[in-house]
């Protein structure tokens, strides 16, 4: 398994991918912190704290820009072996199936960790550099927690977009399927369904704020079962398939 | 010899069409076996199963000597192969791929990517992705895949596929060094007869589907030799003739004055003179064609090859 997620690495060496979800996830915090800035010449009196940036940027990473990013980043990794046709190396070496997903799906965590990293850290900077108020101990703890569990959960949801795209073993599927979360999220976001959609329910369960019309048990039971429900899907689909 | 790859009733079907239809195959221990067969004959399905790539829709595989689907972990690690165009990541170089192979096949000698790439005359390529590889090379690269780790057999479906005629050349040099340095077995597919009968020491031929034919070189090319024949007036007098002044002549008869001679090839002049001098009148004598591509040809339907 060392060794898989070795080469996973190494695989993404000179790729453009990883440095484009960089900017992809930078794209959250920067929106937020114009539309920061236009409030605040709209009327000066406003006073711009930590607590609420990063809570408007988790919620636009989570409900917007990290559904699509991390479904477009799952798509490369998954699809690329049958794009560039590396599949029947890798599985004549023999590496199997299922630790092959694994080891790619670990790699898709390090990934999405890492943009999380991204994301909170400007957010940070663009509010020292905005002089926004509040910055504590409690907000840093806080907004990191909310940030990594969110972002943890996003990746479990990953896998029903890992098994379209082996489904498909293209792209463009993936891409269609998560612009379709994505409006989905925004639709039902503020509505009593917003806990029983997977994807919008992560934001609820990360906040634990908003007031449940479904308890909240709910939610995590729909997400865990999505997540599971995909991977067995996955698994079982690559077991079965044959390889041209 | 024993047998290194066995099939038994191997088929593989897709909707109403078998692409492979009760395969038997026999590949024995350090043969190069040329795997022969038209566009869509089922070559590569073929292969695909031999590496449990794709699973068969009915059918044994023994590799060997042990059943691929109860041990295909073990059997795959002896075995080095490349189907179809070989796939690397197109943003590492030649090397960095092959490390990557490496890895995961447990290959753990530093000089084994470099001696493996020297084989294939890659070795001066450092620094160049395989994106901006030609065909030719990334074919090579795929051949230094297959070889990396040592294996016993060797499975390759068309190497030659999209070389020149010196890549052509040299891949099949390469193949055949291997092969007797290594002491490895070989199958490899072609579409071409000519491509394999300067290396195979064996062919099997499929055609939708179905094994026609699984035979050495050597008895093919006794079987389909060329010869001599020959119209004459009185054929037994000129057989007779025949094993009088040509010592070990070979010859078949074939009715209505009509023989063929299978040895003294080029000594027609001297076969004509000696007949008509024994007042016999010869009314052909025709040399018979390249017979092997015939052959070929005939078996698997005419037309256009490949
Ligand atoms: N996944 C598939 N689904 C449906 N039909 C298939 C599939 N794979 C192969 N076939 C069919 O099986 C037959 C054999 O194909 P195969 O690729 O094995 O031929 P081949 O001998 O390798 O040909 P070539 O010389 O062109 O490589 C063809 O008719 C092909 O269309
Ligand atoms: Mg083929």
């Amino acid at each position: 398994m060392v060794n898989l997620l070795y080469t996973e690495l190494l695989k993404l060496k000179r790729a453009k991918m990883f440095m484009v979800s960089v900017t992809g996830a930078m794209a959250a915090p920067i929106m937020m912190f114009i539309a920061f800035l236009s409030m605040k010449r709209e009327k000066p009196e406003t006073i711009l704290t930590f607590d609420v940036s990063f809570y408007n940027t988790n919620l636009n990473v989570l409900m917007l820009i990290g559904t699509l990013l991390y479904g477009v980043i799952a798509a490369y990794l998954f699809s690329r072996e049958y794009t560039e046709d590396t599949l029947k190396n890798l599985l004549t070496i023999p590496v199997s199936k299922t630790s092959l997903i694994v080891s790619k799906w670990l790699l898709l965590l390090i990934w999405i960790f890492a943009l999380t990293i991204v994301a909170w850290v400007m957010t940070l900077l663009l509010g020292l550099v905005g002089q926004f108020e509040g910055l504590s101990v409690a907000v840093i703890v806080d907004s990191l927690g909310q940030f990594f569990v969110g972002a943890f959960l996003l990746f479990l949801l990953s896998t029903p977009i890992i098994w379209i795209t082996m489904l498909f073993k293209n792209f463009v599927p993936t891409i269609i399927f998560t612009a379709v979360v994505t409006m989905a999220n925004l639709t039902v976001i503020d509505t009593d369904y917003q806990g029983l959609f997977p994807w919008s329910a992560v934001h609820m369960v990360v906040t634990n704020s908003a007031e449940f019309v479904y308890p909240i048990s709910y939610s995590y039971a729909i997400i865990f079962a999505t997540s599971v429900f995909g991977l067995a899907a996955t698994i079982i689909y690559f077991r079965r398939s044959d390889i041209d | 010899m024993t047998a290194v790859i066995q099939t038994t009733n191997l088929t593989k079907q897709y909707g109403t069409q078998k692409a492979v239809d009760s395969l038997q195959l026999n590949v024995k221990q350090g043969q190069i076996y040329g795997f022969l067969g038209r566009n869509g004959a089922g070559k590569t399905t073929t292969i695909r199963m031999l590496l449990g790539l794709v699973k068969p829709t009915e059918g044994q595989i023994e590799i060997f000597g042990e059943n691929l689907f109860k041990h295909q972990k073990e059997i795959l690690r002896r075995i080095g192969s490349m189907v179809e165009h070989s796939g690397f990541y197109e943003n590492l170089t030649g090397k960095e791929n092959l490390l990557i192979n490496a890895k995961l096949m447990g290959v753990h000698k530093k000089t084994a990517i470099e001696e493996a790439l020297e084989i294939v005359g890659l070795e001066q390529e450092t620094k160049k992705l395989v994106g901006k590889y030609s065909m030719g090379m990334k074919q090579r690269l795929g051949i230094a895949r297959a070889i990396l780790h040592h294996p016993e057999l060797l499975i390759l479906d068309e190497p030659t596929n999209g070389l020149d005629p010196v890549g052509i050349k040299e891949v099949r040099r390469l193949i055949k060094s291997l092969a007797v340095e290594r002491k490895l077995t070989v199958l490899i597919s072609s579409h071409i007869l000519s491509e394999v009968e300067q290396l195979a020491d064996q062919i099997g031929i499929i055609h939708q589907g179905r094994l026609l034919e699984e035979v050495s070189f050597e008895e093919l090319r006794t079987r389909n030799r060329n010869y001599m024949e020959l119209q004459v007036s009185n054929d037994n007098k000129a057989a007779m003739l025949l094993e009088q002044h040509f010592e070990g002549v070979e010859y078949e008869a074939h009715g209505e004055g009509f023989l063929r001679i299978y040895s003294h090839m080029g000594q027609q002049g001297k076969l004509n003179k000696l007949l008509v001098e024994h007042d016999i009148e010869v009314t052909r004598i025709a040399i018979s064609e390249d017979r092997l591509e015939d052959y070929f040809i005939k078996l698997i339907g005419g037309g256009t090859i490949g």
